[in-house]
């Protein structure tokens, strides 16, 4: 289990992280969410091993982490960088040798990974003649060749066509189903919401919100009930509920924004009794409703 | 540490040896030092034969007693009576380059007159120092011999400190001297400087991030520096080799007495300590500026960056070279024995002295201590600035943040 535990960092008087915590189980899917700034990648370069934090604690199944561990882990950076000269196949196997592949073992895991990921025909050619989207491939296979512990993943979609990010996802089950722990940023958060087990939004450097997206809704305030018909009679109801508010309607249905805490099966029978209601749906926040939220409660 | 150490040096080194620049630097450098030592010897040899052919003509007797005093350096194509004034076509029938012409003049002596399709003062002169013995011999009716006798001093240096047994051993120490302080310069400058070029492209192509996200910054670092070294040392190898292959030119210079020799290359002149300071003192002055060279540019985001930052650099390179030319000359000067000891500048310096005079033991052993511990303080500066500069984007640093970091 990753432990991050009240770290902070600071550069001369700039505050990049402050007061962060979360954990992150074995073998599950971890998303840090949060604005350009927020000290997401801060807190990756600190979890790696490569930047020291000033305060607090990160430590992976119980031992402190620190740059000898960094050869157990995977890192795929926000800013991609390749040898351009060099060859697909070499710059694979020297990254699989710095994380500790020896032998055989380079050179089988290097051919394994560049006909995984649809390389085969780049193979002996110098990155730099290969697309964008070629590339990226290429560099995730650096991070994840030699089957890492711990895979970090600075904003892994930015880039690749839907094609590529769906191979990407297919590669990063594949892993989670092997045992590796992931951690992955992104602004698309109908991905990590599909991806992720467990999250923590980062606003200014601190921690706004963490845990299951279950346990994210179930700290969010409100619901958004939707009812059709919208009667007068329905929504003479709806009003009469405790701290709802109307919302607006579409196609014949009305929205109400209702406290979380509402009973809801009250309110179907009371809806039943007094018009004839064919819809009835009460809507789950998004992770992409709690993030703007959490960057609103921050501004 | 020592497997990811190796992992670098040995993908790097690859890289190094590949490249289009090392290889070129290795032909240019075997070329310039084919030209450094054979271009002076076939220009003088040629310009010696286009102007060694000559026609003598005029006094009868004066032709007959300077006819073998210029054999020395000139071949006598023909002996012409008479004293006229020769035409181009006469010069062509014989095949010569001059037309010279002796005469007595009024004073006693003797005067030449040359004619020549091409006017070569250095021809002229040249036949004029073979005459002046005869021209004295004919003032003052002395024998000839006996007036070339006096015209030459006798004397013999007796050299107090030089390690040498002759001046000619001398020269031709500074010679191989000389060219080797050359190639050490030219080693680390262009050594040095490729290093700091693959340090600023890692972080240009920002694969920086990814390379101390696998290991720790310090085996990096010292992997590429010690791919540096082994490439110079190939580099080494390879142009030293030119040097013993192409010189040696001047000991057959024959006309040309100026050209450089280094056929100490090949033995006399070089020792095997004197070859081994070499090498050791290579190895110590490319290991310091290679650390600075790796440590500056990992400061520096942008390749059109590379040319200002390393001029603090290689300014000392320039004066380790300049200050090591003077050595050679005077060995042990105070100023030479000075700046065998300062840091930087005496892996030329040092090997300069080592290589023209007899410096004593514990002076060796000091210059090569003080460039150890230049090693190992650089190394940990180096380590330092490299391990935070490698994740350093967006404006260089300040004079005073790099302080700050330096001091942590």
């Amino acid at each position: 289990m990753l432990a991050v535990d009240h770290i902070h960092k600071e550069f001369g008087s700039a505050r990049a992280v402050s007061d962060v915590s979360f954990e992150v189980p074995d073998g599950s899917t971890f998303g840090l969410i949060g604005p350009n700034g927020a000290g997401k990648t801060t807190t990756m370069r600190m979890t790696l091993g490569i930047l020291t934090p000033d305060g607090g604690t990160i430590a992976w199944n119980g031992q402190r982490v620190d740059g000898r561990m960094r050869r157990r882990f995977g890192y795929l950076p926000e800013e991609r960088g390749l040898y351009g000269k060099m060859k697909v196949r070499h710059q694979i196997a020297f990254f699989g040798r710095l994380h500790g592949l020896a032998g055989r073992d380079v050179a089988g895991q290097t051919n394994l990974w560049i006909e995984r990921l649809g390389l085969a025909q780049y193979a002996d050619r110098p990155c730099a003649e290969l697309s964008k989207g070629n590339q990226q491939k290429v560099q995730v296979a650096c991070a994840a060749l030699h089957r890492p512990e711990l895979l970090i993943l600075d904003e892994p979609f930015a880039g690749l066509d839907p094609v590529n990010a769906q191979n990407l996802l297919e590669i990063l089950d594949d892993l989670r189903a092997h045992g590796t722990t992931l951690v992955l940023s992104s602004h698309q958060m109908w991905q990590l919401e599909d991806l992720c087990d467990r999250f923590c939004i980062i606003v200014g450097g601190e921690n706004r919100r963490s845990g299951t997206l279950a346990e994210l809704r179930a700290a969010w305030p409100t619901r958004v009930l939707r009812v059709a018909p919208g009667s007068s009679a329905v929504r003479g109801l709806l009003d009469r509920i405790d701290g709802a508010r109307f919302v607006g309607s579409t196609d014949g249905r009305i929205e109400y924004e209702i406290p979380a805490a509402t009973a809801l099966p009250q309110v179907l029978r009371s809806l039943v009794d007094t018009d004839a209601v064919t819809t009835f749906e009460a809507v789950e926040p998004s992770l992409q409703d709690i993030y703007l939220r959490a960057i609103d409660a921050a501004a | 540490m020592i497997g990811d150490f190796l992992t670098v040096f040995t993908a790097e080194f690859g890289r190094r040896i590949r490249s289009r620049p090392f290889q070129i630097g290795v032909l240019l450098g075997v070329l310039g030092i084919l030209a450094f030592t054979k271009l002076p010897l076939l220009l003088a040899n040629a310009f010696g034969e286009a102007g060694s052919s000559i026609v003598l003509a005029g006094d009868r007797e004066l032709v007959e007693r300077a006819k073998p005093l210029l054999e020395r350096d000139f071949t006598v194509a023909a002996v012409e009576s008479g004293a006229r004034a020769p035409a181009l076509a006469d010069l062509k029938a014989h095949g010569a380059a001059s037309w010279v012409t002796l005469q007595s003049d009024s004073h006693g002596g003797m005067r030449f007159d040359m004619y020549s399709s091409d006017s070569q003062s250095s021809t002229a002169k040249s036949i004029a120092g073979d005459l002046t013995s005869l021209n004295i011999a004919v003032a003052t009716s002395l024998p000839r011999q006996r007036v070339h006798d006096l015209l030459r001093v006798p004397y013999t240096v007796h050299a107090l400190s030089s390690r040498f047994s002759s001046s000619r051993d001398a020269t031709k120490a500074w010679s191989v001297s000389y060219l080797l302080l050359l190639v050490l310069y030219m080693l680390i400058l262009i050594n040095g400087q490729l290093l700091m070029a693959s340090v600023v492209e890692e972080k240009t192509s920002r694969i920086a991030e990814l390379l101390v996200a696998s290991i720790s910054p310090i085996p990096l670092l010292y992997g590429k520096i010690a791919a540096a070294v082994a490439a110079g040392l190939i580099q080494m190898v390879c142009w030293i080799l030119a040097g013993v292959l192409f010189g040696g030119g001047g000991s057959h210079a024959g006309a040309a007495s100026d050209v450089p020799d280094f056929s100490g290359l090949l033995g006399g002149s070089v020792s095997a300590l004197e070859a081994i300071a070499f090498v050791v003192l290579f190895v110590l002055g490319l290991l310091q500026y290679a650390m600075l060279f790796a440590a500056v540019g990992s400061l520096i985001n942008r390749t059109e960056d590379l040319g200002s930052v390393s001029l603090p650099i290689v300014l000392p390179i320039i004066a380790g070279l300049l200050i090591s030319m003077s050595a050679l000359q005077m060995p042990d000067s105070n100023w030479a024995v000075t700046a065998s000891f300062v840091p930087l500048l005496s892996p030329f310096v040092l090997f300069a002295r080592i290589a023209m005079s007899q410096i004593p033991v514990w002076q060796v052993a000091l210059g090569f201590a003080i460039n150890f511990a230049t090693v190992y303080f650089v190394a940990m500066l180096a380590g330092k600035l490299y391990r935070v500069g490698m994740l350093l984007y967006g404006r260089p640093p300040s004079l005073s943040q790099v302080w700050n970091v330096l001091r942590t």
